[in-house]
């Protein structure tokens, strides 16, 4: 599966091409500063300051679920799915992985890894940061 | 922006006139049309109408159309909306709208469907409510309503220490309710915390027993002005006040975990043009797909502090002869899932005095809740609320 399968067009499409370079983009108001992700228009600004900028691709898990039933064979339980908040502000829904299911935690510090799922579609998965928390 | 004031709302000049619900059950093995056709019939019956006195129509249905001849109907408009579990209340108020310029008298708010064998969905596919995905969460497996809520549940988890054993109040107070309404999923089969804890962990807090099942079942509603509705063969509901509000607005403050939906401009709204307060509250019907929703909307609507839902249930508050009895159908958890229509059923039941062995006595004011769409990102995006009463 690809992120084209699942969007209704291309508004994104420079996210998921820098994921294959493995830079990790957030949508930004040069105007302002406030990062937003996904595609999105500033509340302040409108679109016309609106940017791909590069992030940390760091952040905190704001919450999550560890799935115990089997929804889609390509997906076997368990498994997290995440929602991270990027260290630049917004959510970023995801996987948790590198890690014991057991292990995921509320406010745990987790960093972004490439995974390549086919020959050109390149997903950001998290996983604990290294750095200490 | 400037506030809505709703004035037509507020003087109370609408009501529902006619109440039709079909069997409802898993499997029934009828066509979502036929459940329509059914609900139709049995709520023109309830008013005392034939179809030529339908004038307006607003389907509700998932993935259906405005073709009309399985009903025999001849409005003058009609149209399909959808906004998930909020759409039953939305449905109610652009009727409403419509009666209020112009367009008709009476307006059949019709729902119909067969999901426990798997909908056809636009894409082809099949598959019930539990399985819809939308958007990038949908490539790293987010699937169902289930994650969706789950992830508000882990969060006011970790804010207020709610446990599962509260979740599983919910469950066991729900399952009561529904374990003396005949016709309910959980008819004659009242379950005990042991048995929640006990059944499969589905998406992590969530066990079996915090989940609704899908129901094919049909419901319709006719709404109209009062004075037509004094006029019909049943007992008007007085729609008393209607609000909305929207979980974009906690995206975009980074709230929208922490919350359930946009509840509190829902509620002012409603709230405001009904003239109440929670307190004046009798009876709640809370959309509740699964057994956090129950917890936090009992919060956000000012029945407990925030925080205190998990105990507040635990305490029997949500019981018959508790502070607010809520779900008293057993809701969708235990009840049956007609989407937004299972809440609003039971409120016209328990305030035409027709809810059986779990009639609230002298209900007068009823709360409805609905919330849906979009919920492969957060629980869901819209939320709406109606208070409805009785017409003394």
């Amino acid at each position: 599966m690809k992120p084209r399968d699942v969007a209704p067009d291309d508004l994104d499409a420079p996210f998921w091409e820098a994921c294959r370079e493995h830079t990790f983009l957030v949508h930004r108001c040069t105007a302002c500063g406030r990062a937003y992700w996904p595609f999105s228009t500033c509340l302040d600004h409108g679109s016309a300051s609106m940017e791909w900028q590069p992030a940390s691709g760091h952040g905190v898990v704001h919450t999550y679920t560890v799935v115990h039933h089997t929804y889609d064979p390509a997906f076997p339980p368990p498994y997290v799915v995440a929602v991270v908040q990027l260290d630049e502000g917004p959510f970023f829904h995801t996987n948790v992985v590198g890690c014991p299911v057991d292990d995921v935690h509320v406010g745990m510090r987790v960093s972004v890894i490439y995974d390549a799922t086919d020959d050109d579609t390149v997903l950001p998965r998290f996983v604990p940061s290294k750095e200490v928390s | 922006m400037l506030a809505p004031t709703g004035e037509g709302l507020a003087a109370g000049a609408f009501a529902v006139g006619g109440l039709g619900v079909t069997e409802q059950g898993v499997r029934l093995g009828r066509p979502a049309r036929d459940l329509q056709r059914d609900a139709l019939e049995r709520a023109l019956a309830d008013a005392g109408l034939t179809r030529a006195d339908i004038d307006g129509y607003i389907g509700t249905s998932s993935g259906t159309f405005d073709d009309l001849r399985h009903l025999g109907l001849s409005p003058r408009f009609a149209y399909t909306m959808q906004s998930g579990g909020a759409t039953a209340t939305w449905s109610v108020l652009n009727a409403i709208g419509a009666i209020v310029t112009g367009q008709a008298t009476i307006v059949a708010c019709v729902y119909g469907s067969a999901p426990s064998a798997g909908m056809r969905r636009v894409d082809g596919t099949k598959g019930g409510f539990g399985t819809f995905a939308y958007g990038y969460p949908r490539l790293y497996g987010m699937i169902g309503a289930g994650m969706a809520h789950a992830l508000h549940a882990r969060r006011h988890m970790h804010r207020y220490g709610t446990t599962s054993e509260h979740l599983g109040a919910v469950a066991v107070a729900q399952r009561q309710h529904a374990s003396v309404r005949p016709g309910t999923l959980g008819y004659q089969q009242p379950i005990t915390l042991e048995d929640h804890q006990s059944s499969r962990m589905v998406v992590d807090p969530f066990h079996l027993l915090d989940c609704c099942r899908d129901t094919d079942g049909g419901v319709v509603v006719l709404v109209t002005s009062l004075d037509r509705a004094r006029d019909l063969r049943s007992t008007p509901v007085r729609i008393l006040g209607a609000g909305t509000g929207h979980n974009i607005r906690n995206w975009w403050t980074g709230d929208v975990f922490d919350l359930h939906d946009d509840i509190a401009p829902a509620k002012a709204t409603a709230f405001g043009q009904a003239g109440i307060g929670v307190d004046d509250v009798d009876v709640a019907a809370l959309y509740d797909p699964f057994t956090i929703s129950v917890i936090m909307q009992l919060e956000a609507y000012g029945f407990c502090p925030p925080g205190e839902g998990g105990p507040f249930v635990a305490s029997g508050a949500t019981a018959l002869g508790g502070a607010i009895p809520t779900n008293t159908g057993g809701g969708q958890l235990s009840g049956f899932y007609a989407t937004g229509f299972t809440a609003l059923s039971e409120a016209l039941w328990q305030l035409r005095k027709d809810a059986g062995a779990t009639q609230v006595p002298d209900a007068e004011v009823a709360l409805v809740s609905g919330h849906g769409g979009n919920g492969g990102v957060q629980n869901t995006w819209a939320h709406a609320t109606l208070v409805l009463g009785v017409d003394r």
